[in-house]
Formats: structure tokens, sequence, C-alpha cells
């Protein structure tokens, strides 16, 4: 489950955030919860639209594809603060992200009410046509005399109050799986084209995708920058080498794929045969569909897809082929851009045993149980799927 | 003459509530003279450490300061008061307290049937929080709903009925302002209050 929770205040310290940080901190095994910010959102005017400035931007794409969202209001002046209102009136002015999502509403204050006004104001707003939020009924969650609330560590101090909490985050789950029963089946997810028909703005067009020397002639095309030439990155400059020799340097095997599907690059170190999930450089290039055997297209597909829509930021595969030496696990993260627009998968494939070995090491500890007992519980679940996303080997 | 600020509850270039504000300047004109303040350049508020307010808030701070009155006109934006209104608010008892006492008349316009029915009902609760302690004038409620076609023209509101409610709540306004000026007898001390409250420690 992917909750997003906005910190309702722009001021430098906020309790709320506090309040927040350690939702997500305390309940990581409830849901996955990605706190945001306001700060970078401009005061709403309905006469200078930025609805499609990159901040909005964000927090729209964000919300969207979230399965929910905890709201943490601060109260100014009996209400809630012109920025969380601001934010309120840019997501229901053009877009309307928040239309029948699951809201949960909790608030933090200096004093004994702990934000109840502006709890109330908010459930009104949220409920109005333009956003059309569905907030959660009752459970308020009121957090007075913040100032007192937390230890040196930013946990929350009182036994009853952590288990209120947890009671009320465990209602929303609930209360999100009922609205999702409410709204009725989720539409089908879009069919993927792992053949790359379509183009995006970085295609780099007039050639055959699956040419051997696809890079050497797209470079060509583009006049790509190459050896020394700089490139501007954020944050830094590198030369072409550099960035080459950092990449390489890297403990894992990447790969990039664009939104259109195409199989972009991958850090080339050594071969095919050496590699955990093997690729050869005449690859780079291909559609996806060029790259996998077309019996497990499906799981190509909905692996995408899942990025894509957002339903999940990465998906983890363990794949147990390579003995009980190494647990190498394929990482497929969904890139985005600033705006939280998909810009394609990070593949990054790594095998965790030497990291967990140097941990136990370190840290004098010992795994209970034996080793074929932990690992072999995704086996069954997974071989196929994993064969198939990873099987780029397998292409012709 | 009465002295007073209308201040428009929106920074949007077009505000059927800024017609509504130069309309009662104009209609009560031999009654009041009525300065219609902006909010519309004031920058977003975000609690700055230092308790110091901008030159822009300083300004409608000093207007509101010197007038017997004011009236703020507010639309509504999903169910409640715009976040520049609000703003401008959370600026105006940052440090500064200008709405202590002050009586205040609340008006709003809307595009809808319900005329800012809810957002009045919110900047009521505002104007009441600690900080800025406003004298609003009960029972009285003045919403102008399908404000697109209220005004002519001239900018003269059309329905005569209307004009005659907006005439007596103007009228009970400047009573309500004169009664208000009898009840001052704590106001020194309202100040304070509001100087001394602090939600850290309240």
């Amino acid at each position: 489950m992917k909750l997003v929770g906005i910190v309702g205040s722009n001021a430098d310290i906020s309790y709320n955030r506090k309040l927040l940080t350690y939702i997500q901190k305390h309940f990581g095994q409830l849901f996955d919860l990605e706190i945001l910010e306001i700060k970078d959102i401009p005061l709403f005017n309905q006469s200078d639209d930025q609805t499609y400035s990159a901040p909005i931007q964000k927090l729209n794409n964000k919300i969207l594809q979230a399965d929910g969202v905890i709201i943490a209001t601060p109260e100014h002046n009996h209400t809630i603060p012109a920025a969380l209102k601001s934010v309120l009136e840019w997501l229901s002015f053009n877009i309307h992200p928040l239309e029948n999502k699951p809201v949960m509403i909790v608030g933090a204050s200096y004093y004994d009410q702990g934000s109840s006004r502006a709890q109330l104001h908010l459930r009104q707003i949220l409920d109005a046509p333009g956003v059309n939020a569905i907030v959660m009924p009752g459970n308020e969650f009121l957090l007075g005399k913040v100032k007192e609330a937390f230890d040196e560590n930013d946990d929350l101090k009182d036994q009853r109050t952590i288990d209120f909490l947890e009671s009320i985050l465990k209602k929303f789950i609930k209360f999100i799986d009922v609205v999702t029963v409410l709204q009725g089946p989720k539409p089908v997810a879009e069919p993927e084209d792992l053949f790359a028909t379509g183009k995006i703005d970085t295609t780099i067009d007039g050639l055959d995708m699956s040419a051997e020397d696809w890079v050497e002639q797209a470079a060509e095309i583009i006049d790509a920058a190459e050896g020394q030439d700089y490139v501007k990155l954020n944050r830094g400059i590198l030369t072409v080498d550099q960035l080459n020799h950092f990449l390489a340097s890297m403990p894992m095997e990447l790969t990039f794929v664009d939104s259109n599907n195409q199989f972009l690059y991958y850090n080339f170190t050594s071969s095919a045969e050496e590699m955990l999930a093997p690729r050869t450089p005449d690859q780079v290039g291909n559609p996806l569909a060029n790259c996998h055997p077309e019996r497990v297209y499906k799981s190509v597909e909905w692996v995408i897809q899942q990025l894509r829509s957002g339903a999940t930021d990465v998906v983890r595969v363990h794949v147990p082929t390579h003995g009980p030496d190494k647990y190498v696990v394929h990482n497929y993260t969904a890139i985005h851009d600033e705006e939280g627009n998909y810009v394609g998968i990070n593949e990054y494939v790594c095998d965790l045993k030497p990291t967990i070995d140097w941990y136990l090491k370190q840290t004098g500890q010992a795994l209970i149980g034996d080793a074929d007992a932990v690992s072999s519980a995704s086996v069954k679940d997974h071989t196929d799927d994993v064969d198939a996303v990873s099987g780029a080997s397998e292409s012709s | 003459m009465v002295r007073l600020i209308g201040l428009v509850g929106t920074n949007s270039d077009q505000s059927t509530n800024r017609q509504l504000l130069k309309f009662m300047k104009k209609h009560f004109v031999s009654q009041a003279e009525i300065e219609i303040v902006e909010i519309k350049d004031l920058p977003i508020f975000n609690k700055p450490e230092e308790i110091k307010v901008p030159e822009s808030v300083q300004t409608i701070a000093d207007k509101i300061e010197a007038a017997e009155g004011v009236i703020i006109s507010t639309p509504e934006y999903d169910h409640a008061v715009p976040a520049s209104l609000i703003n401008t608010l959370n600026w105006l008892s940052y440090g500064i307290y200008p709405f202590v006492d002050k009586p205040v008349m609340i008006t709003g316009a809307s595009y809808g049937t319900l005329g800012s029915s809810r957002a009045q009902m919110h900047l009521r609760q505002i104007l009441d929080a600690p900080e800025l302690k406003a004298r609003i004038m009960p029972s009285s409620e003045f919403l102008l709903s399908h404000s697109l076609q209220a005004f002519d023209e001239d900018n003269q509101l059309k329905d005569s009925e209307q004009i005659q409610q907006l005439e007596g709540l103007f009228k009970d306004f400047l009573i309500f302002i004169d009664i208000m000026k009898h009840l001052n007898h704590a106001h020194e001390s309202n100040k304070k209050v509001a100087e001394n409250f602090s939600w850290e420690e309240a």
C-alpha cells in the first residue's frame, strides 16, 4: 500500500512534519509513506495559472499514484494555514487529483486542542465539489502540546497516543479498501508497446533499432557527446569518460529502458557470461520485445504497467538460479522527472550476499535457520517471472 | 465622515467582490469614505523566525489601524475563504494586531447560488482568533449570489431588493461602529492579550 503524507505547513520548523515522519518510520510495516512538502507551491491566484509548473505537477502525480493521502495540518487563526489552502486550491482548479481519493486528516499543534477547528475546516474544504476527496469520517487525531510530545529521537512519548494512532491508521487502510470497492473494478492498465513502435521526445529516429551497431549509428545522427566532452549534471560536471568510469564502478549491473520501452543503456563492464543478468553490446537500442522470448511478454508488460501507473515504484525479484553462494535481486525501479512523470526503468541487478555477510561479520551476528529455507521461499512463485524479465540474453 | 477600508478578499484580477466594494464605495459616498485595499501583492506567509512583516503588509495594517471599520468581501473557494485572504490575515496577526476590536462587516459575492455562505462562516471564526479578535457585526450577512449577472454596465447592482438590504446593513454597520466606540474599555488589555498570546505557550 502506497500513501503520501502532505505536510500542511510551509514553515521551516513544523511539528506536523515531525508527526508524518514519525508515522513513516514507525508504521512502515503497514504501508509505504512518502512525505510531500508544500514549500515550493506558490500562492494560488486564478489570474496567474501555474497548474502546470513542476512543483504542482509533482504533487499532482504523486497524489494520483497513491492509494491514499494523509494530510497533517497545523492551525493558524482558527483555520488551516494559507499555504495548505493554496495547495488545495491549485489541486481543485484545473486538475483534481484528490477526486475520490481516500484522505485521512491528522494535526499537531502547540496548544491543547491540537488543530481541532482547522481539521473541521479542512473536512469541509476536502468535501467541496472541486476537491471531492473521500475523507475518513470520525477518527480525529489531534496531537496537542506538541513541544512535549516527542522525545529526543523524535518518537512519540506517550504509549496510549501511539496505540491510538496505530488503531486509526489501521482503520484508514481498511477505509481505503472499502473506498476501492465503492469505486468498482479498477480500469485495466493500458497495454504496453513492447516493440517500441511509438516515439518519445528523446527517441532517435531514422535507424534500425535492432542494428548491432545501433549505438554508433545513433551517436552519429545526434552528434553525441563522448570522451572528453563535458556533461552538465545535477549536481556537477563530468566528462563522458568520467561518467562511464563512474557508472562502471557501481557495484551492480545497471540498465536503462526509456518510457518508449526501448533498451538504451547498460553499464558494460564484462562479457555476458560473467554478468548476473547477461547483456551484450549489440542488444542496446532494441525494443524490449527483442530482448525477451515471446512467452514472457505478459510478465514484462506487467512489470512496466506497475511502474508506469505508479502502482509501485519498484518491483523486486529474487533470481535463485545462481546457487546458494549468491542472493541475486533484480530491482526494476521507476524513473521519474522533476514533475513526477514516468521516464523509464532503472533495472539494477546485484548480489546481496556479500553485503549481508559483511554486515553479519561487522556486527557479530548470524542468521537463524538454514539458508535453503530462507532462499527457497520465493523460488516457486517467481521463477517464471524472473526468467521473463531478466532474459535479455535469450534474444536472437 | 466615517473612514472605512474595503478589503478585497482575493488576489484575482477579475473579482465580483472587488466590484461589490466599488459599488458600495460609490453608493455610500455621502455616508462614508471607503478606501479599497488590495491583497494582491503580498508574499506567501511562512511563519518566518524573525517576527517581522513585509512593508506591503505594514501598509495595509496602518490603513486598517487608522480606519474606523473594515468591510471584507470574500469569495468562496472550495467551501472556504481563499488562500490569499487567509494569507493576508496570517500576516495581519503576526506581531501586529490591527484587527483587535476593529468593527468588521462581512460581505461576499459568488458566481453560484450560495453566495459564499460557508466562506463567510469560516471568516467569522478566523476573525475571532486570539490574534485577530475583530468585532464582527453579528446577525448580518450579505450574500451576493450569481454575481456575474448582478451588476449592470455602470457597475450598479441591478436588483433593488439587494440594494435595499445592503443599505440597511450598511446603516447598521455605522451604528455598530458607534456602539463599539463605547465598548472600548477593555481595548488596551485586549491588545495586550493579543500581543502576549503565544500558541507555543497557550
